[in-house]
C-alpha cells in the first residue's frame, strides 16, 4: 500500500498528468488547480519585479506554468478570470525583452484560449496586431502574422463572419491612413493581399485598403498596393486551382485496395470518409462560380484614383515618394490599366508617354504596352496623333534595329486597335510599306497593321492595298469608318436567319416553344435546381446603379440613332425610291418583331449559333483557310477585356525572324530539351515515364518477370495434357478472349 | 522454414572466415558496439582545480556565482562553502547580505532535498539586520508552498519559519505587498478551507473529503501539521500588538529635550520609508496591498472573510485529533487573539 503510494506521489509531481486529470474531472482537482495557480501568480509577480534578470529555471518554471494553466483554464472560468488579462499585459509590455520561448507560449497560449471561447477574436486580434506592427524581433512578426491568418481564416471558415472582418479592414485602413510616411503599413498591405487571395476578404472595404495603399508615401508600400491590383486577382485565381488540384483521390484505387486489403473498422471508415469527400468535391465544382469581383472592378471612384495615383507618383518632378523605375513602371501600368478599362478621360497620362518613347529608354515596351493599355475608343485622336507619329519617327525606320522597329509597329497597332482615328493617311500608307521588310518581325508587324485598317478604315489605305473584302465593302458604302464617340447599335446577328429557318421548318406554334424549353431542362444539370440562387451580396450597389444607367444611356442612345436615322431618311427621300424604303421598313419590322414578342429558347440560341456558322463566308473557303481563321477567332475570344496588354505582346515576333541553329532546330523537333544526359532506351525511358504517371505494367511484362520457379509446375503438367483436355483448354482460351478477359468487359 | 536456400546460406555465414586484404583495414565483427558519441558541449565538473592562487573575496564572489550552476552537487557545495565563511565572519563579509539573499532565495524552489536544506541553513546564518526587502523571498516561499512536489512545500514552510524569526514581530514579512493577504489565501488553498463550499454540499450525491480531516499517509499527515504549526505562528506574528515599553516615549523625549515632535520631521529608519506610496509599482488591490498595523491586518482579516472559513476549518482540523489536532489547538489560539484585538 505504502509504495502503491508513493509511486502515484511521485506521479502527481508533473504538470502534464495533472493537466490530463483536470480534463477528466475538474471538480475533484480544483485544490490542486488552486495550489498551482497561485504559484503561477507568484511566480509571475517574482518576474513583474525583473523581468529581465529573471534567470533560466524561473523562465522555464513560468513557461510550463502558463500553458498548463491555458490547457485548463476553461474547466474553471472563475478562478481564472485575469489570466488572460495578465498574459496580454505581459506581452504587451514586456514583448521586446522577454525571452523568445516564453513569448512564443504566451503568444500561442492567447491562441489557446481564443479557441477555448475564453477571449474573442476581436481581442486576439487587437492584441495581436499592434504588436505585429511594433516588434522588432522577426520571428515574433512570422508567428503573429501566421496566427492573424489563421484566426481570419478559422473564424471565416463557417460562415463570413462581416463584424470581424469589418473590424479588421477598419484597423489596416487606419493603420495606413494615420501614418501614410511609415513602411509599416506594408503589413497592413501584406494581410488583405493573403486574405484576397484566400478569397476571405472579397469586398469593396478591402479594396479600398489597397487604395489607401497605392496613395500612401512610403515606396514599398505603394508597390504593394500597385502590385495588388495588378496581380491580386490572377494570384486568387491560381490559388484556387490550386486547392482544387490538391490531394487528387483516385477512388478506383482506394476501392481496389479495400478488395485486397484485411478488412477492419478503420479501412471502412476511412474509404467511406474519402468517397464522401470526392463527392463534395465533385459537388463544388458543379456548384456555380462565386461571384468573385476582380479588384479594379470594386474601386468606388476610379476616375478619382486614377487621377491621384498619376498626380503624385508620375507627375511631378519631385514627388514625395522617390519611386524607381521600375516601380514607377508598375504605378503607370496600374493607372493605364484603370483608363483603359473604365474608359476614364485623363488626358495629361498621353503628355507624359511622350518623353518616354525613345528607343533607348529602358523598358521601353513596357512603356509601349502602357500606352497601348490607356487608349480607348473615347480618348480624342488629336492627343493621340503626335505619339503615334513620335513612335513612328523613333522606331519605324529603315535605319533602325528590325527588333526595334517591330516594337514599334506592333505598339502602334495595339494603340490603333483601340483608337483607328490616332492614325493618319500617310503615315499609315508609309508604315504598311514595310511589310516588304526584309527581317520577319517587321514583316509581320506591318502585316498586323494592314489587316487591322482594312477592317476599321479601308479608305485611308492605297487601292491596291486594300484588298477584296474591304474594296468590294467600300464600293457598296457598307463600310465606313467610325466617327469620335459613335456607339454601334446593339443586335443579335443572325436572328433573321433563324426566323427563315423557322419560317420554312413551320416551327411556330406554342408547343415548338414549349419542347425547346423542354429539351434544356433535360440538359441541364441538377446542381442547378438544388443550387438555387446565388446571393450577390449588397456590397455591389454601386455597380448596379451605373449598370441600370448605361442601359438608360444605350436605350436613350438608341432611340436618338432611330430618329436621327428616319430624318435622315426623310431629307434625302427624294434619292431612294419609296418602293425598297418600304421594303426596309417592313423587314425591320419583321425582326423587332420576332426578337421582342418571344423569349429565344435555348435551342432557338443553339440553332442561332449553328446558321450563323453555316452562313459565315468562310464557309466557301478551303478548310485550312478555315482553321486557320477559327484559329484566330478563339485567340482574340480568349483575350479578355479586363486582361493586361503585356511589354511581350509589343516584343511580339521580334525573334521570329531570326534563324535557328541546327542544333536548335533538332533539339526543338525531338523536343527533349530536358535532359540531354538521358541514354537509356526508348523502353526504358517510356517505362519511367508509365510510372511517373502511376501507371502499372503490362500482364505480358508481369508474365515475363515471373519467376520461374512458380511457373515450373504448370509447364511440366503441360506436356502431359490429353488431346481432350487440350481441346478444353484451348476451347476456354477462344472464349475467354472473346469476352474479354476473365471479369470480362461488360461493366466497363 | 529453416531449409530454404537462403536460411542456408545465412547459416553457413557465421562459420566462413572473413577476407583479409591488403591496404584494408580488417572488416569490424558483427557483434562490434558503437562506442561513437556526439555531444554539442563537453562540461568539466570542476573547471579549475587549482584554488592558491585566488584570493577570499573572488573565492566567495565565484561560490555565489556558482549558485546558479546546473549541477546539483555544485550547488551544494558551494552554498556549504558560503554557510562556513559567512558564519565564521558575519561581520565583514564580500557582498552584502541582501545580494546573497538574492541569489540564494531561488534555491527555494530547487528540485533537490540537498540543496533545499543547505540553502536553508545559510539563510539561516546570514545577519538578520540587513537583509533589505523581503518580497521576493516572500513570493518564491509562497510558490514553493503550493509546489506540486511535497518535499518542496515542507522545506518551504521552514523558510516561512525562519522569515518570521528574522524580526522580532515579523514586521519586515507583514509590510510586504501581499504578505499578509496572499500568504493567507495561500494557506486556505492548501488546506482547502473554503467556508462558503461545506464539503457534504458540494457536489450533490459526491462528497470528497476535506484534506484536512484526511487520514491520508505519514508524510501527507506530517505535511498538514507542518502547516499548521505554521500558520499559528504566522497568525501569532501578525495579530499581535508590537510591545510598546512605557515609558520609551519619555525616554526618548528626554533625549531630544528641547525640540519636541522630531520624530515626525525625520526619516523613517524603515526600509522602504515612503514604501507605502507604491509610486512606481503597479496599482494594488486588498490581496496584494502591504498591512503594517496590526489593527488593519486583523480588521482586514476579518472582512475578506477569511476569519469565518479558518474558524469552521479549524473545527473541522481539531475533530481529528492527535497530532493534527494539537497543532489546530495552536491555531484556534492564534485566531483568539484576532477578536481581542479586534
Amino acid at each position: 500500500m505504502k509504495r502503491k503510494v508513493a509511486a502515484l506521489e511521485k506521479v502527481d509531481a508533473d504538470l502534464p498528468n495533472l493537466q490530463h486529470k483536470i480534463r477528466n474531472d475538474p471538480i475533484s482537482y480544483k485544490d490542486d488547480f488552486a495550489n498551482q495557480y497561485s504559484q503561477y501568480s507568484a511566480i509571475l509577480e517574482l518576474f513583474l519585479q525583473s523581468p529581465t534578470a529573471t534567470d533560466d529555471k524561473g523562465l522555464i518554471r513560468l513557461r510550463d506554468l502558463i500553458d498548463f494553466v491555458s490547457h485548463v483554464a476553461d474547466c474553471y472560468p472563475r478562478l481564472t478570470g485575469e489570466f488572460a488579462k495578465q498574459l496580454i499585459n505581459l506581452l504587451q509590455l514586456h514583448h521586446a525583452t522577454l525571452e523568445s520561448e516564453l513569448r512564443d507560449k504566451i503568444v500561442g497560449s492567447l491562441v489557446l484560449l481564443k479557441k477555448k471561447d475564453i477571449i474573442d477574436s476581436n481581442t486576439l486580434l487587437n492584441t495581436l496586431w499592434p504588436l505585429l506592427v511594433s516588434t522588432p524581433s522577426k520571428s515574433l512578426r512570422a508567428i503573429l502574422y501566421t496566427k492573424i491568418v489563421a484566426e481570419m481564416k478559422s473564424s471565416n471558415s463557417k460562415s463570413t463572419n462581416h463584424k470581424l472582418n469589418r473590424s479588421m479592414q477598419t484597423t489596416c485602413y487606419n493603420h495606413i491612413a494615420s501614418d501614410p510616411a511609415s513602411p509599416k503599413g506594408l503589413w497592413s498591405v501584406k494581410l488583405t493581399r493573403e486574405l484576397w487571395k484566400r478569397q476571405i476578404w472579397s469586398d469593396a472595404k478591402a479594396v479600398s485598403i489597397m487604395e489607401m495603399a497605392s496613395l500612401s508615401e512610403d515606396a514599398k508600400v505603394v508597390t504593394g498596393g500597385v502590385r495588388f491590383f495588378l496581380g491580386g486577382d490572377q494570384e486568387r485565381e491560381d490559388a484556387d486551382d490550386e486547392s482544387d488540384n490538391d490531394e487528387n483521390i483516385d477512388m478506383r484505387k482506394l476501392r481496389h485496395q479495400a478488395g485486397i486489403n484485411k478488412k477492419t473498422g478503420k479501412r471502412d471508415r476511412e474509404l467511406k470518409a474519402a468517397a464522401s469527400k470526392v463527392k463534395r468535391k465533385e459537388k463544388k465544382k458543379n456548384a456555380p462560380h462565386p461571384l468573385n469581383f476582380s479588384a479594379l472592378h470594386l474601386l468606388n471612384d476610379p476616375q478619382g484614383f486614377a487621377e491621384k495615383l498619376f498626380q503624385r507618383h508620375l507627375q511631378p518632378s519631385q514627388p514625395k515618394v522617390r519611386l524607381n523605375l521600375e516601380q514607377k513602371l508598375f504605378v503607370l501600368q496600374l493607372v493605364s490599366r484603370l483608363v483603359g478599362l473604365h474608359q476614364l478621360t485623363l488626358i495629361q497620362l498621353y503628355s507624359y508617354f511622350l518623353k518616354f518613347l525613345t528607343p533607348k529608354q529602358p523598358s521601353v515596351t513596357s512603356f509601349l504596352a502602357s500606352l497601348a493599355q490607356s487608349t480607348h475608343s473615347l480618348v480624342p485622336p488629336d492627343v493621340l496623333e503626335p505619339l503615334v507619329q513620335k513612335i513612328a519617327n523613333e522606331f519605324v525606320s529603315e535605319a533602325a534595329a528590325a527588333e526595334v522597329a517591330s516594337a514599334g509597329l506592333n505598339g502602334i497597332r495595339e494603340v490603333c486597335v483601340r483608337q483607328p482615328l490616332a492614325m493618319n493617311e500617310t503615315l499609315l500608307q508609309d508604315l504598311v510599306m514595310y511589310r516588304k521588310s526584309k527581317d520577319k518581325g517587321v514583316q509581320m508587324a506591318a502585316r498586323g497593321l494592314l489587316s487591322l485598317y482594312r477592317e476599321v478604315g479601308a479608305d485611308m489605305l492605297r487601292k491596291r492595298d486594300r484588298g477584296k473584302d474591304a474594296a468590294l465593302g467600300l464600293r457598296a458604302g457598307e463600310r465606313q469608318q467610325a466617327k469620335f464617340g459613335e456607339v454601334q447599335e446593339g443586335g443579335i446577328e443572325g436572328l433573321d436567319l433563324l426566323e427563315k429557318w423557322k419560317e420554312e421548318q413551320g416551327l411556330e406554334s406554342e408547343e415548338d416553344e414549349q419542347k425547346g424549353w423542354e429539351n434544356w431542362d433535360a440538359e441541364s444539370d441538377d446542381s442547378d435546381d438544388s443550387g438555387g440562387w446565388i446571393n450577390v451580396e449588397s456590397d455591389g450597389e454601386d455597380i448596379e446603379i451605373s449598370d441600370s444607367e448605361d442601359e438608360k444611356d444605350s436605350k436613350e442612345k438608341k432611340a436618338k440613332a432611330k430618329a436621327a436615322k428616319e430624318a435622315a431618311e426623310v431629307a434625302e427621300g427624294k434619292g431612294t425610291s419609296l418602293e425598297s424604303e418600304a421594303a426596309m421598313k417592313q423587314e425591320e419590322a419583321r425582326i423587332s418583331k420576332l426578337a421582342t414578342t418571344r423569349i429565344l429558347t435555348p435551342a432557338d440560341l443553339a440553332k442561332l449559333t449553328e446558321l450563323r456558322q453555316a452562313a459565315a463566308v468562310n464557309s466557301a473557303l478551303p478548310l485550312a483557310k478555315r482553321r486557320k481563321l477559327a484559329q484566330a477567332q478563339t485567340a482574340n475570344n480568349a483575350r479578355h477585356a479586363d486582361d493586361a496588354v503585356t511589354a511581350d505582346q509589343i516584343e511580339g515576333l521580334a525573334n521570329y525572324g531570326k534563324k535557328l541553329t541546327r542544333e536548335e532546330r533538332i533539339a526543338h523537333a525531338k523536343n527533349e530539351g530536358e535532359d540531354k544526359n538521358d541514354h537509356r532506351s526508348t523502353t526504358a525511358r517510356r517505362k519511367e515515364k508509365k510510372e511517373a504517371e502511376g501507371k502499372s505494367t503490362t500482364n505480358k511484362e508481369k508474365a515475363r518477370k515471373k519467376n520461374f520457379l512458380m511457373t515450373i509446375g504448370k509447364a511440366k503438367r503441360k506436356g502431359k495434357r490429353s488431346l481432350v483436355e487440350e481441346r478444353r483448354i484451348l476451347k476456354g482460351h477462344v472464349a475467354r478472349s472473346k469476352r474479354g478477359g476473365r471479369r470480362g468487359n461488360i461493366g466497363q | 522454414m529453416g531449409s530454404s536456400a537462403k536460411r542456408k546460406k545465412e547459416k553457413a555465414k557465421d562459420f566462413q572466415k572473413t577476407k583479409l586484404k591488403v591496404g584494408k583495414a580488417r572488416p569490424k565483427n558483427t557483434n562490434a558496439t558503437d562506442t561513437s558519441f556526439a555531444a554539442k558541449s563537453i562540461v568539466l565538473k570542476q573547471q579549475s582545480l587549482s584554488e592558491g592562487g585566488r584570493d577570499a573575496a573572488a573565492l566567495f564572489n565565484h561560490n555565489l556565482s556558482l549558485l546558479g550552476s546546473k549541477s546539483d552537487t555544485q550547488r551544494k557545495d558551494s552554498l556549504s562553502y558560503l554557510t562556513t565563511i559567512v558564519a565564521a565572519s558575519a561581520e565583514n563579509l564580500t557582498q552584502p547580505p541582501a545580494v546573497i539573499l538574492a541569489k540564494a532565495q531561488p534555491l527555494i524552489l530547487d528540485g533537490s532535498k540537498s540543496v533545499r536544506e543547505q540553502a536553508l541553513k545559510l539563510l539561516r546564518v546570514l545577519p538578520t539586520d540587513q537583509l533589505g526587502s523581503l518580497d521576493q523571498t516572500l513570493l518564491y516561499t509562497r510558490a514553493g508552498m503550493a509546489h506540486l512536489s511535497n518535499d518542496i512545500r515542507l522545506s518551504s514552510l521552514d523558510i516561512l519559519d525562519w522569515l518570521l524569526t528574522i524580526s522580532p514581530t515579523a514586521s519586515d514579512v507583514m509590510s510586504c505587498p501581499g504578505g499578509w493577504v496572499k500568504t493567507l489565501r495561500t494557506f486556505q488553498n492548501l488546506l482547502s478551507w473554503h467556508a462558503g463550499i461545506a464539503p457534504s454540499a458540494m457536489n450533490g450525491k459526491w462528497s470528497a473529503a476535506p484534506k484536512t480531516t484526511s487520514s491520508g499517509p505519514s508524510s501527507n499527515n506530517k505535511l498538514l501539521v507542518h502547516q499548521l504549526t505554521t500558520l499559528s505562528k504566522f497568525l501569532v506574528a501578525g495579530l499581535t500588538q508590537p510591545p510598546i515599553s512605557p515609558n520609551a516615549a519619555q525616554i526618548r523625549a528626554a533625549k531630544l529635550f528641547p525640540c519636541c515632535q522630531t520624530d515626525v520631521h525625520l526619516l523613517s529608519r524603515k526600509q522602504k520609508p515612503f514604501g507605502y506610496l507604491n509610486l512606481f509599482g503597479a496599482a494594488r488591490d486588498v490581496e496584494s496591498d502591504a498591512y503594517e498595523d496590526a489593527d488593519e491586518r486583523v480588521r482586514v482579516f476579518v472582512e475578506t472573510g477569511l476569519k469565518s472559513s479558518f474558524d469552521l476549518g479549524i473545527a473541522e482540523a481539531k475533530r481529528e485529533g492527535g497530532e493534527v489536532g494539537r497543532a489546530a489547538c495552536a491555531v484556534e489560539k492564534a485566531l483568539k487573539l484576532a477578536t481581542e484585538v479586534g
